[in-house]
Formats: structure tokens, C-alpha cells, sequence
């Protein structure tokens, strides 16, 4: 496909030697260096080093500004330790992830599997299924709190002509999650679908044609041959989402901010809570730890059980 | 890594899995169709809802489509927004940080993907551990280190700090690992240098793979909020979102301007998104994602 | 094959953008000029807006820009802006005005000394004394309101004449009763807000004279006379639904708008959003409890930056912006009472009938936990879940129990 391109291209530049290595001030640099040096430089100054200063801040009831911060080691952790709030959100959070995680998962499996094909219809179906991906989410959590509105919105107007009662979804204490988390794989569905679309189209013909005539079935086709040629296109998914999930914010702020009676209260959401709301930026840093720590635990879990090096 | 090149991307998967032959094309195509409504029902209320009072939408909230018509949500945010400094604004903002995000993401995959170097186990768990790190928690010293890099309310400062991203550089480099390593070996015998090369063989075989991610992103920071809001302080510096925010009131809704200004946003992008489906929606199938 | 040079190419023209807006910082001749940030989106900014641009018209000395954005994004960077030093001259850190303690934890705020009774001055004894109190630290004022609101029951005179009640209740009794009266077929009597919102329900607790919280800080809200007032409204919530559960405080607004609710207790904001909205309302006291009449104010501290290189500008702005003149403007164009208390007799506030309506309410007007530490916490994280538990059926006295436990926690209090 490509090497008649390529070589002209390559050779015109013979001339000019080899360019493994750049030299400054006779010093001579690792080609690597060149190529990493701006990602590495944006990434350590404003990512690692905020992260690593707000591990500091969590060590002390911190203050901004303040000359005389309060040490109070980990303190901060115990307290969170004890906090009903924090267990609250935590259990929130790991609903929140793993069904939406999974039903993003199967769903978006099927729908690839299903518009797999690349006829026009399929096309346009797969578009529209995207588009709620390109939509701000602070958008979406306002239109569809509007919507899920059981006295002046769409669905409950619709229950109403109906003859049936209106549902209090973001009102009621047992709905309101479930409700956050189906706006939420309503968005991001699309997304999920494409994703995994580009796994199932790499997958070789002849894999099939070999397990086909060894007698396969389609459900052993899926389970034998699919599902294990694009495990590092789940992977892939399942990290990015569950990276996202985990993190989730805006969504629930929009919709529901914490409630009703904290039953959608994500570890960001109380970490905002605490740090821009109660100024407790010591606490809020110790929340922000544990979810890293949090995530990290559970990406190199990810990472393991897909065994991520085979894809190297 | 053994799979023939032209293998990838270019055959058709089998036809039906188990699900569609288990359940018929047409309850398929029924569930989906249910989908394709609830997937787009929410856009037609919320452009619907626009172009509506506010006794409308509450007195008549089962009905989808105005019963009368106002302009005042459109008027109103003509009237008190700079709109198009705001618009040029988002476009510096998300365009140019797509632009350099893809040059440095790209220049970082390579090296992750094909140079040797110490370290680069280290940077590559770097690069996974930023992806984790919510924006809320370096929020504030972040803000601090732009003041004192006189930053704030710059372009700059909206731009730099977002140039780089852990996922663009996770993808890419999966991309850049699944071309075969044999189109470089030629290129360095004929005595192309690690430039010449990322330049030359692996950007242009990697475009579905960039244009994913241009569009992605491009998304992302025209929607983004959060961000330039903390980064400006002065209305000529505010984005498109950003500047919508001001039509939301402590107290008060109106509906009309808020739901207009979601169209207007929204716009863009859907026209965007209609030009490039091609391709993210089919390009993606491509970027070596396998 | 030219993606590099393109991207190199974009790259570099971005990089000269970037650095060709960087640097516009005039030199400081000319007028001074003065920041300001402030969270008055939605539909009260233009009256904000305006009251700016009449100071820079009649100033031609000091020019103040106002920066409008989002409450949480003051809430944000505000608190690093300030404690570096570089923050806006001036500022409204938080509709709450109990947000000034914590400003002043970190000692970011600027005593302002220019009081006095003369027409540059801020004009303190004239000004709404429940704000001055809260705004006041060991006996140096640091913030002078903004606006100040009272809350007034609205109520549909179409729902009322349906229901043939022909004036809005007087007493607490009445109000009840017309509440449940009110109330038929999806429709509600009130409509209660229970989060994002101005709070709405201490002003029913307060009718019964009970409280949450003592001067103290100690809680109150599990006394009898608390547990008795609230167990009666949480009934009329969960058995006679006469208010809907969990709402914001614009989810009330709308069913209010929709002539889904009969009465709302609202703020002077409502007003204009009603009028829209098409419907028939008038704006009545909220009815007298066993002490009198009593309702809520809420006020947004505007504070002046302890950085800031201009503080004598800064406090002739505030002095400006509270004056006489500036705040009756304020007042017509937003219904808003005005901050000063002289202006009762002033001829244009009287006549008209909203601004006047809430002015009037303003000397029983209380503020909601006004010097209670950590207000917001107390708000957020207990009275918020408390009004949503006993909406929701829970045993009034066993929820109150531990609020007030929780409460005490979080204020300190070893009463």
C-alpha cells in the first residue's frame, strides 16, 4: 500500500545523513528526547506537579494563602476514613462505574455487530447514534433534567396524556442514579460503538473462514474468534471509560448535584463540594488521593487481566 | 504483528453474529429504531424549545414542536453577547489546541512506540497515570502557576496547558505500533533519519488515526466550560460555552435563551460533525485499534 | 505527504497569536481603572450593568469593569486569586453572605474605613442592618451588600378565584388551610424548593417561632417547638401534597409559572420571569406567625481585594454604589429592595407596587444562619437532606435528632 510512496520520499533525503541524534553544544542528544520533550514538559508542570502539590496540601487542614498552614499528616485520611459521606460517594461511584462501564459495553458490542455492515442505512444509523457524543455535557444534563421533569416535562407530559402517573426520576431517592447513569451511556453509546467498530473491522477475514470451516457456529464465531482477536480494543474501551466514569462530574452536578439525599453524590462531586463549596481544600485534596489511588488500582488491574504487554 | 497490512481495515466481518440471526433482522432494526428516536428526541425538544415561551413549554410539556413562536432567546443573546469575538475565541481555543495537541501527542506515541530510550516504560505508566487524574483536583494550583507565569486571561494559557493528552498519545501510539516496522527499516537503509520518518511514513499512514483524534478533541474543548472560564477574566477572552454561562441566573431561568443558547453552540460542531462523520464514524475503523 | 510542515506551520502561527495578544498591558496613566467580579448572570445582570456604566459615565477618574461569571467559577478561583495577590480590585465572593469569614481566614479582604455621612462615603448607618451585622468582624465592616432580598408569597389569583379564595392567607392557619384547598389534580398549593435554591423552609419553621440554629451556633432545631412546627408542614407535604417533593429552586419556579402551583414564597426576581410566563399573581407579606410577621432576606456581600493598588477608588465606588441616587435606580430597574433603609419615602419606590412590597418586608427580614461557621457545610450537608428526609416521610423528631447532632458537629458547638 505504501512503499512505492514511501521510498522516493525517503531517499530524497539521503544526502543528508543519518538523523538518529541531534547535536546541541556538541552534546549529542537521544533522538527520543526531541520527540517526547513537549508532551513530558506540558505533562510535568501542569499535571504532575499540581497532583504532587495537592498530595502535599492533603497532609494539612490547607489553607490558600494562609502563611501558617495546620499540619495535620493524615489526618485528613482518617477522617475520610470515618466519614459515612465518603463511603456514600465511594459505593456511588463504583454503581455508577460499573453499570454504566458494562451496559456501554454490551450494548455497544451489539449495536457494532448489528451496523456492522457499511451499507448507507447503517451509516447513517451509526451517525446518529454518535451525535449526543459531540453535545456539552452541562447541555445534555439540562435537557434531559428538563425532560425527566415529572410535572412540566416531555416524559412525565407524556405519562400524563397517557393517563399514567408522572415519574419523579431525579426527585425519588432509588431513581435518581439509575436516571444519571442511562443519561450518561445515552451519551456516550456512540462513542463505545465506534470504538469497538474499528476492533471488530480489523478483524481478518481468514480467522473467520478458519473457524468456519472447523464447523463454528456464530455464537462460537463471537465468543472464540471475535471477542478474543479484539480484546485490546476492549481493553482499550473498558480503560478509557472506566478512567471517565470514575471521574464523573458534570453530569451529575447538572442534573441532580449530589441528591436527592446524596443518593448520586460521586467522589467528585464531593470533592467540589468540599474544596470550592466548604474550602476544605486539605479534605477535598485527601478525596482527590484516594480516587487517584482509586483508579490506578483498578487501570493496572484492567491492565493485567487484559494482559495489556501481548499487545506489543 | 505477523497480519499482512492489507488485511486490516479492509474485510468485512462475518456476516451476522449470533445476536442478529438469533433475534431476526427486524426486531433489530425495531430496537434500533427505538434508539434512533430516543437518541434524537432530546435535540429535536431542545431546538423546539428555543423557538418557545415560556407558558408554552410549561403549559403544554407533552407536546415536542412549539404551539407559538418566539425569537427572544436568539434576539436576547445576539444582543448581549460579543458573539462573534466569542466565536472566534472558541475557535483559537479549540483549533489551535488541536493543532498542537496532535503535533506533540503524535511526536510522543513515536518515540513510545518506536524509539528505544530509558525511561520510556516510566513515561509510558506516566502517560496512563495522567489520563487519571480529574481536572477538579489541580484545579487551583494550576491557576496559581498560571499567574505566575503571567498566563491568565491568555491565549496561551487557555492553549498550552491542554496541548498534550494522555489519551491522544495512548491512542496514537496504538495506531503507530500496528504499522509494520519493516516501511521504517527501508526508509533507514535509503538513510532517512527518526524525523523524516515519523514524518514521513507514519503521520501520512496514521491519518484516520489523527483525524479521530482531531475531531475528538476539537469536540471536547469547544464544549469545555470548566476551563476557560477558570483561565479568563475578561469578557473578550470568554469562549462560546463560557459566555453562554451568563444566561443561567442564581435565581432566575429563562428557558428560551438558555435552550437558544445550546443550538447555537451545538451548531457548529453538528455541521462539523456532518462534514468529518466520514471520518470518525467509518475513519475510526481504521486507526489500527486492533 | 506535507502533514508535517502544515502542522509545523499551524503550530507557529498559533505561537504568534498567542504572543502577539500576551502583551497589551497599557501603561497606568489615564483613569484608574478597577476590576470587579461578579455572579449576577441571568436576568438581573442588565440592572447590574447599567448601575456600571452610570459610575463610569459620572467617574472620569475611575473606570470599573465588571466581569460576570458563573457563582462556582468566584467560588473557584477567587479564594487562590485573592490569597496570591492578584485577584480583582473588587468582588462578590458568594450569594451566601456568610462567605466572608472565610475570606477572612485568609486575610484577603480590606477593612473598609471610608464611612461617614457625607455623600462620598459609604453611609453605614444607612444601610440594611442585618447585612452591616453580617458583613462586620471584630468590629471592622469588610463587605457592603450588593442587593438585598426578601422573600414575599406570590400566588395566582386565577387558582385562587377557582377556589374561591379571595385574598391571600393571613395567618399561618389560613395559610394551611388554603394550601391544602389548593391543592387538587396533580396541582400544587405551594411550591417548595428543597435545594438550589434560596431556602424557603426556615421561613415556615420561623412563623412558628422556631429555629435552626441559636446565637450560639448550638442547634435548635430538634427543640419541641421545631420538631411540632416542622411535623405539621412535613404532612401537609407527604399526606396532603401540598408541595412537591425534591425540586430546585427553578423547578419551583416553573410549576409557579405553569399555574401548577397556586402559591410560591419568592424573592422580588420571580416577578418579571411570572410576568412572561402569563401569569395572572400578586405579591402578598408572607403571613403573620406567633411572633409577627418574619420572612427571609438574602443578601451578596461586594468586598473589596486586600491587594488591590486602589482602595480609596475602590471605596468610592462602594460608597457610589450604595449611595442614594444609584440605588433607587437599581431598585426600579430590579425590583430589588434597595440596600439603603432611607429611601421608604421616596416617591418613585413607593409607587411601585413590587419594589415597595419587599422593601416593606425588609426590617423583620432575618438572614438564613447568619454567623454560623461553616454555613454552607450546615446547608449543604444537613439542612438540604434533612428537608428532603422528612419530605419523604421520615420520623421528624428521629431525623432532627441527628441533624442537630450533625450540626453541632460541624459549628463547634459544646452547648
Amino acid at each position: 500500500m505504501t512503499s512505492t510512496e514511501v521510498t522516493p520520499a525517503a531517499r530524497a533525503s539521503r544526502s543528508r545523513g543519518r538523523g538518529d541524534g541531534f547535536r546541541l553544544l556538541g552534546i549529542r542528544l537521544q533522538p527520543a528526547w526531541f520527540f517526547i520533550a513537549p508532551s513530558v514538559l506540558i505533562i510535568l508542570v501542569f499535571i504532575v506537579y499540581p497532583i504532587t502539590q495537592s498530595l502535599w496540601y492533603s497532609l494539612f487542614n490547607w489553607q490558600i494563602g494562609a502563611t501558617n498552614q495546620e499540619w495535620v499528616g493524615v489526618g485528613n485520611y482518617v477522617k475520610l476514613f470515618h466519614d459515612e459521606l465518603f463511603w456514600n460517594a465511594l459505593r456511588v461511584t463504583a454503581t455508577f462505574a460499573v453499570v454504566s462501564v458494562a451496559s456501554q459495553l454490551v450494548v455497544g458490542y451489539l449495536l457494532a455487530t448489528a451496523l456492522a455492515e457499511d451499507t448507507w442505512i447503517n451509516r447513517v444509523t451509526r451517525s446518529i447514534f454518535f451525535f449526543p457524543t459531540i453535545v456539552a455535557l452541562t447541555t445534555i444534563g439540562l435537557v434531559w433534567r428538563f425532560l425527566l421533569d415529572p410535572d412540566i416535562g416531555l416524559v412525565g407530559g407524556i405519562l400524563h396524556t397517557i393517563g399514567a402517573e408522572p415519574i419523579d426520576f431525579l426527585q425519588n431517592t432509588s431513581l435518581a442514579l439509575p436516571s444519571v447513569i442511562f443519561v450518561s451511556v445515552w451519551k456516550n453509546l456512540g462513542f463505545t460503538m465506534v470504538l469497538l467498530l474499528a476492533g471488530l473491522k480489523a478483524v481478518p477475514a481468514y480467522l473467520y473462514e478458519a473457524a468456519r470451516i472447523d464447523g463454528a457456529n456464530a455464537r462460537q464465531l463471537t465468543w472464540h474468534v471475535t471477542i478474543p482477536t479484539i480484546r485490546p480494543t476492549i481493553l482499550f474501551t473498558t480503560l478509557i471509560l472506566t478512567i471517565n466514569s470514575l471521574q464523573v462530574f458534570d453530569l451529575v452536578y447538572v442534573m441532580t448535584g449530589g441528591g436527592p439525599l446524596f443518593s448520586t453524590d460521586t467522589l467528585v462531586t464531593q470533592l467540589f463540594r468540599e474544596g470550592f463549596q466548604n474550602f476544605h481544600i486539605g479534605y477535598a485534596s485527601a478525596i482527590a488521593w484516594v480516587l487517584f489511588a482509586l483508579i490506578m488500582i483498578i487501570a493496572a488491574f484492567q491492565l493485567r487481566l487484559f494482559r495489556y504487554n501481548d499487545v506489543d | 504483528m505477523s497480519t499482512d497490512l492489507r488485511a486490516i481495515g479492509r474485510v468485512r466481518p462475518p456476516r451476522g453474529g449470533s445476536i442478529r440471526r438469533g433475534l431476526g433482522k427486524t426486531t433489530v432494526w425495531m430496537i434500533i429504531s427505538i434508539g434512533i428516536v430516543i437518541a434524537l428526541v432530546p435535540f429535536v425538544w431542545m431546538v423546539s424549545g428555543s423557538f418557545r415561551s415560556e407558558a408554552d413549554l410549561f403549559g403544554n410539556p407533552a407536546s415536542l414542536f412549539p404551539t407559538s413562536w418566539t425569537l427572544h432567546g436568539y434576539t436576547a443573546i445576539w444582543q448581549q453577547l460579543p458573539f462573534l469575538r466569542l466565536l472566534l475565541n472558541t475557535l483559537i481555543f479549540a483549533g489551535g489546541t488541536t493543532v498542537l495537541l496532535l503535533l506533540f501527542d503524535s511526536m510522543c506515541a513515536y518515540a513510545l512506540a518506536r524509539l528505544k530510550f530509558r525511561g520510556s516504560k516510566l513515561l509510558f505508566w506516566l502517560v496512563i497515570a495522567t489520563l487519571m487524574v480529574p481536572i477538579q483536583v489541580t484545579l487551583i494550583p494550576v491557576f496559581i502557576e498560571l499567574f505566575h507565569f503571567g498566563w491568565l486571561d491568555t491565549y496561551q494559557g487557555l492553549i498550552i496547558p491542554r496541548a498534550t493528552s494522555a489519551f491522544g498519545i495512548f491512542l496514537l501510539r496504538q495506531s503507530f505500533i500496528s504499522i509494520p516496522r519493516e516501511l521504517d527499516e527501508a526508509a533507514r537503509i535509503d538513510g532517512a533519519g527518526h524525523l523524516r520518518i515519523y514524518a514521513r511514513i507514519i503521520l501520512p499512514l496514521s491519518k484516520p488515526a489523527l483525524a479521530t483524534l482531531a475531531v475528538l478533541h476539537f469536540m471536547t474543548l469547544w464544549n469545555d466550560l470548566l476551563w476557560p472560564l477558570i483561565v479568563t477574566s475578561s469578557p473578550d477572552m470568554r469562549t462560546l460555552p463560557a459566555g453562554l454561562t451568563l444566561f443561567g441566573g442564581q435565581h432566575v431561568t429563562d428557558h428560551a435563551v438558555l435552550l437558544a443558547g445550546a443550538t447555537i453552540s451545538l451548531l457548529p460542531l453538528a455541521l462539523a460533525f456532518f462534514l468529518a462523520q466520514r471520518f470518525f464514524v467509518q475513519g475510526v475503523a481504521t486507526t489500527g485499534l486492533k | 505527504m506535507r502533514k508535517i510542515p502544515v502542522l509545523v506551520a499551524g503550530g507557529l502561527v498559533a505561537a504568534i497569536a498567542l504572543t502577539g495578544c500576551s502583551s497589551a498591558t497599557p501603561a497606568s496613566s489615564g483613569p484608574v481603572k478597577l476590576s470587579m467580579w461578579t455572579g449576577f448572570t441571568g436576568g438581573d445582570r442588565p440592572a447590574y450593568e447599567a448601575l456600571i456604566s452610570d459610575f463610569n459615565a459620572s467617574h472620569k477618574n475611575i473606570q470599573v469593569t465588571m466581569d460576570v461569571q458563573p457563582w462556582d467559577t468566584i467560588a473557584q478561583k477567587l479564594p487562590a486569586a485573592w490569597a496570591t495577590g492578584q485577584g480583582p480590585d473588587l468582588a462578590t465572593p458568594n450569594f451566601d453572605p456568610n462567605v466572608i469569614s472565610k475570606y477572612l481566614e485568609t486575610n484577603s479582604l480590606l477593612p473598609l474605613e471610608a464611612t461617614g455621612n457625607g455623600a462620598t462615603d459609604i453611609n453605614l448607618d444607612k444601610l440594611a442592618p442585618s447585612a452591616i451585622k453580617a458583613f462586620t468582624a471584630k468590629g471592622k465592616l469588610y463587605a457592603v451588600p450588593a442587593n438585598i432580598a426578601t422573600l414575599q408569597l406570590y400566588y395566582n389569583k386565577k387558582t385562587f378565584a377557582a377556589a374561591s379564595i379571595t385574598d391571600a392567607p393571613k395567618t399561618v392557619t389560613e395559610f394551611q388551610e388554603d394550601a391544602k384547598k389548593l391543592t387538587s389534580g396533580g396541582n400544587y398549593g405551594l411550591a417548595l424548593a428543597d435545594h438550589e435554591t434560596i431556602q424557603m423552609w426556615p421561613v415556615l419553621q420561623w412563623l412558628d417561632g422556631a429555629d435552626i440554629v441559636d446565637t450560639k451556633g448550638c442547634a435548635v432545631i430538634d427543640s419541641a417547638k421545631s420538631v411540632s412546627s416542622l411535623t405539621t408542614w412535613a404532612n401537609l407535604v407527604t399526606k396532603d401534597k401540598v408541595a412537591p417533593v425534591g425540586k430546585t429552586g427553578a423547578e419551583a419556579d416553573s410549576l409557579f409559572s405553569a399555574g401548577k402551583a397556586a402559591m410560591e414564597i419568592n424573592g422580588p426576581w420571580a416577578a418579571a420571569g411570572f410576568k412572561s410566563a402569563g401569569v395572572d399573581f400578586g405579591v402578598a407579606a408572607i403571613p403573620a406567625g406567633v411572633n409577627g410577621t418574619v420572612t427571609l432576606a438574602s443578601t451578596v456581600p461586594l468586598a473589596i481585594g486586600k491587594s488591590t493598588k486602589h482602595p480609596k477608588e475602590a471605596q468610592e465606588f462602594l460608597a457610589w454604589y450604595t449611595g442614594k441616587s444609584a440605588q433607587t435606580k437599581f431598585a426600579l430597574a430590579s425590583g430589588f429592595p434597595p440596600v439603603r433603609t432611607d429611601l421608604g419615602a421616596d416617591a418613585q419606590l413607593s409607587g411601585n407596587a413590587i419594589v415597595s412590597s419587599f422593601a416593606a418586608a425588609l426590617p423583620t427580614a432575618r438572614l438564613y444562619l447568619p454567623g454560623v461557621t461553616g454555613a454552607t457545610q450546615v446547608d449543604s450537608e444537613v439542612y438540604v437532606p434533612f428537608i428532603g428526609q422528612i419530605t419523604r416521610g421520615e420520623d421528624v423528631a428521629k431525623a432532627a435528632t441527628e441533624a442537630a447532632k450533625k450540626i453541632d458537629a460541624i459549628t463547634g458547638c459544646r452547648g
